[in-house]
């Protein structure tokens, strides 16, 4: 997907419309994220207002030359994800689920009944290699850096940069064809 | 570095996540805006990494664009309310304006007691310079009254020729009463250190009688005096001026009126 500029910039100059087609967008890859850090579909909906409320309030901070919307909104919908798992109402309600990644939840039978989606997603991403899903969930879905990442899987950093980029190749040729 | 190298590099997929540190971001960034093709690698990462993470979620309800929706409006009528909010302004301008008047009208109030009590004092001064005039107006009107009255005789007392030529004096005397008024406008006032004494005469023998001083205790009006108990009908009135105090027998060198009692 190209970048819509012109409707950032109108998101920018306070244009509700044009952020209501950024939402259209923007908002099921970015509730995917908010969602498998919070596992939870309410407070992930929840936690989802947060992070569009946060784009619109703060869409002034974003700068078209310096770097991608998609990149500028994720880290806000990781951190806000993170932000929700800190607070105490999130703690009593949830337990020990930090162990869960985007495959686990794919798996999940709350999520299949749900997303349509889902079923054809899963049959493959059930055959990404163990290595991409943890990197890409590393990565992607929880926002860690390279060295970081690196650091947590115990490779250097190059051949994380190519696995990760390997990983991310084969779903493109399973998903997007 | 080539735009192949780039995209084999690894970096960009980490640049999509933001995954990159600062500097090596600013290399993505200038290879975007140089190679086509960097740019297009990057749509392409980016858009798997969108389908993967929204194939993730099941779907999302209706509820959360319209909680947004009116979440952003209620936060945006906030601000553009405290900047130009007129009601405010005029609220307060009012009530500023309210306080301030009220401060005036007491400072006002407290203007107008004060002039009150001003105004009272001077009431109260007019009042007694009021009944003041009042007595003396009453006392005047009296005095007249018995001057005019057929009881008293009209005595003039013309001046000294040697003495005091131009001065004179008047008697009113009631023989009835035996008591005498003495106007003496016509006298010049008494020098220093000296007072003029009153005398009745009896001019056969010579018998100078004193009536009394012309000062404060005689005095009833303004150069009117009043002398009682007259015991001997005298024949005449005399004014002499006698060292403070007065004299046992008149001082004739200092004899300024005299007048004889008119059978």
């Amino acid at each position: 997907m190209r970048q819509p500029d012109e409707l950032i910039l109108e998101m920018q100059g306070g244009n509700e419309m044009a952020f209501a087609r950024i939402y259209t967008l923007y908002s099921e890859a970015l509730y995917g994220i908010v969602y498998s850090v919070v596992l939870d579909s309410a407070i992930a909906e929840e936690t989802l207002q947060d992070v569009f409320i946060k784009i619109w309030n703060n869409s002034k901070s974003y700068d078209i030359n310096k770097g991608r919307f998609f990149t500028w909104a994720l880290n806000i919908a990781r951190n806000t994800a993170i932000d929700q798992t800190r607070s105490k109402a999130y703690k009593n309600s949830k337990k020990n689920l930090s162990t869960a990644n985007f495959v686990d939840i794919l798996s999940g039978s709350d999520s299949l009944n749900r997303s349509t989606n889902a079923i054809g997603i899963k049959k493959f991403v059930g055959q990404l290699k163990p290595i991409c899903i943890k990197i890409i969930d590393l990565l992607f879905f929880k926002g860690f850096t390279q060295k970081e990442a690196a650091e947590e899987l115990e490779m250097p950093l190059g051949s994380l940069k190519t696995k990760n980029r390997n990983c991310i190749k084969s779903l493109q040729t399973n998903v997007l064809g | 570095m080539t735009a192949g190298e780039i995209i084999e590099s690894g970096n960009l997929e980490l640049y999509v996540c933001g995954a990159l540190p600062a500097n090596e971001e600013q290399e993505v960034l200038m290879a975007i805006s140089k190679y086509p093709e960097v740019k297009e690698e990057i749509v392409r990462i980016e858009s798997v990494l969108m389908q993967l993470s929204k194939n993730t979620a099941p779907s999302l309800t209706a509820m959360v664009w319209s909680d947004i929706l009116s979440t952003i409006r209620s936060v945006k009528t906030i601000p553009k309310d405290t900047a130009t909010n007129w009601a405010s302004v005029l609220g307060w301008a009012a009530a500023i304006l309210c306080l301030g008047g009220i401060f005036w009208m007491m400072n006002q109030n407290g203007t107008l007691k004060e002039e009150i009590l001003l105004t009272q004092e001077e009431n109260m001064e007019l009042n007694k310079s009021l009944i003041e005039v009042e007595t003396e107006l009453a006392t005047t009107a009296n005095l007249f009254e018995i001057l005019q009255s057929k009881d008293y005789k009209n005595i003039p007392l013309p001046g000294n020729q040697a003495v005091s030529p131009n001065a004179y004096a008047k008697v009113f005397y009631n023989t009835a009463e035996n008591l005498a008024y003495i106007d003496i406008k016509g006298l010049p006032s008494a020098p220093q250190g000296k007072v003029y004494q009153v005398w009745s005469l009896i001019l056969d023998p010579l018998t100078p009688k004193s009536l009394g001083l012309i000062n404060d205790v005689t005095s009833v009006a303004e150069n009117i005096y009043k002398f009682e108990d007259i015991q001997v009908a005298p024949e005449a009135f005399a004014i002499t001026l006698e060292p403070e105090g007065g004299s046992e027998t008149p001082t004739l060198a200092q004899l300024h009126t005299l007048g004889t009692v008119t059978p």
